[in-house]
């Protein structure tokens, strides 16, 4: 089962690639709001619920997706280990 | 107070079960979900005692919003706008989610919803189908549902709108075949010097040759501008692109409304328009004006990108939204044949020449050649970098993303424009299930 820092860290790996977030950056880090702070955009938003699904194999639900939670890297990482779970539980 | 209560009028319901059209007595608290609903539809119909069904179709076309009273009572309206007439704050309005099906029943824990999407919409293992086989089912869903909405709306005075691209094209084909009565409506900014644009010379061509009266809507900047409040209220939205065809939408609205005699009441204008193709088939792209790129697009493979933008016809309300502030009924035909073109697969959606191909299939020669060899433009952006539409008349004056986002915040009374990246996100609306329990799904 992969683990929700593994999740994290993926999902971090692909925010600085995809969204070209300065290696020196120190205002980035896995708790800011990637949207308040103009990270990610609603465009880039799309893109990055397209990798959660292709990487992780699961789809967020609205309800997560519009919660306090999904604006950091550690939140959706909670999220998405929660979602994982789940899923995992079911094919058991 | 256990209730639920509808504020202002909500939108008009054009949904069809593969037969006729939906019904209110159709929409009925404890019966089946309908699966098989397609085309727009919001309901919200009282059942015995203190119980009410809730629904919204599949695809979120036409809307709802809530807010829970101080009296403990739902408040439901179409527009967020309403709600906030009401009294409620922005920050507390939810969506119904689309798709959802629900009864709430007073003193009774809140129930679970149905959800009336197909699970292989978007999904990898969904069904798909060839050209040939999506072709002949999309042609015939659109056939028949215009026969069924003419069969229920026989006296309605009724417009198609005509842009000259092959979505609108091909609807107006149709609708003349099933609305012998129907006017065709064009847009156009008034340009320096009266010259008429592409799209115009094309719509007079087409209407000639489709034999349908044109109505010609042709507006000035500053009339143009005189729509943006009610584009942002009556759209839902804020976003530039979506705000652009608003515009359009509300000259032409406001044109047809000036054009209609006396009307009955009780009897619906229908507009039929070619919406929902250019995301059924994700036949949008990115436009440059003045060295800026405007209405980006995520960078996603095309499946993904047409499960994006379908899924985002969830947040906005640039069509039917908008022509219900004049009064007027939108149809969305291809609204009807959502599963045939969610079965066309990615290398199809990777094809060039997709759009011409599938319309070809589906119209033939229903629809005149030179609309098939035509380059698409957008009324919205005209020709970009030469200036000409919407974009460019917006920008031009200053009514930018930023400015649109201002005030849209402004006339919902948010004080915090970051509010509104809590409403809409990765285009749906903030959603949440009412119960009369006063707990929150």
């Amino acid at each position: 089962m992969i683990t929700q820092p593994t999740i994290a860290s993926r999902i971090e790996t692909f925010v600085r690639t995809q969204f070209e977030v300065d290696p020196g950056d120190n205002g980035f880090d896995r708790t800011i709001d990637l949207f308040e702070l103009g990270y990610v955009d609603s465009v880039g938003f799309a893109e990055l619920l397209a990798f959660i699904a292709e990487e992780f194999g699961v789809e967020v639900p609205e309800a997560d997706l519009l919660s306090e939670d999904f604006l950091s890297i550690d939140g959706m990482a909670r999220i998405v280990s929660r979602l994982t779970a789940t899923a995992e539980a079911r094919s058991a | 107070m256990s209730t639920v209560r509808v504020l202002g009028r909500l939108d008009q319901n054009l949904a069809w079960d593969g037969d006729r059209l939906y019904e209110d007595a159709d929409i009925q608290v404890g019966s089946a979900p309908p699966y098989e609903l397609r085309g727009a539809a919001a309901a919200v119909r009282r059942g015995p005692g203190s119980s009410w069904r809730i629904l919204r179709d599949p695809l979120g076309l036409n809307k709802l919003f809530w807010a829970r009273a101080d009296d403990g009572a739902i408040d439901i309206a179409a527009r967020p706008w309403t709600l906030l007439q009401a009294g409620h704050r922005f920050e507390e309005i939810l969506a119904i989610p689309r798709g959802c099906v629900l009864d709430v029943i007073a003193g009774e824990p809140p129930a679970a919803p149905d959800s009336i999407v197909p699970a292989g919409w978007f999904s990898a293992d969904g069904p798909t189908l060839d050209v040939d086989k999506a072709a002949r089912e999309i042609s015939s869903n659109l056939e028949r549902y215009l026969a069924a909405v003419a069969a229920a709306h026989p006296t309605a005075p009724v417009f198609v709108c005509l842009s000259g691209g092959l979505d609108s094209s091909g609807i107006a084909a149709l609708t003349r075949k099933h609305f012998p009565a129907a006017v065709a409506v064009s847009f156009d900014l008034d340009q320096p010097g009266g010259q008429a644009s592409q799209d115009r010379v094309v719509a007079r061509r087409l209407a000639h040759d489709l034999d349908l009266p044109l109505l010609e809507v042709t507006v000035t900047h500053d009339q143009l501008f005189g729509y943006l409040d009610t584009v942002l209220v009556e759209g839902i939205d804020w976003r530039d692109f979506n705000v652009h065809a608003a515009l359009v939408n509300a000259a032409l609205a406001d044109g047809i409304d000036g054009a209609l005699p006396a009307r009955d009441p009780a009897t619906p204008v229908l507009v039929l328009t070619g919406d929902l193709a250019n995301e059924l088939l994700v036949d949008y792209h990115q436009e440059r004006y003045k060295g800026v790129t405007y209405y980006e697009l995520p960078r996603l493979p095309a499946v993904t990108l047409r499960a994006s933008l379908v899924r985002g016809l969830d947040s906005c309300h640039r069509e039917t939204g908008v022509f219900a502030a004049w009064g007027l009924s939108v149809v969305q035909p291809y609204a009807v044949a959502v599963d045939a073109y969610l079965a066309l697969d990615g290398h199809f959606l990777g094809r060039e020449e997709r759009k011409q191909q599938l319309c070809r299939e589906i119209f033939g020669d229903l629809v005149p050649g030179y609309v098939y060899s035509r380059p698409k433009v957008r009324a919205q952006a005209g020709s970009p970098e030469l200036g000409g539409g919407v974009l460019a008349a917006c920008v031009d004056r200053g009514y930018d993303a930023a400015w649109l986002r201002h005030r849209f915040a402004q006339l919902h009374d948010v004080a915090d424009t970051r509010t509104l990246d809590r409403f809409i996100r990765a285009g749906r609306y903030r959603t949440a299930v009412p119960s009369l329990s006063g707990e929150v799904n």
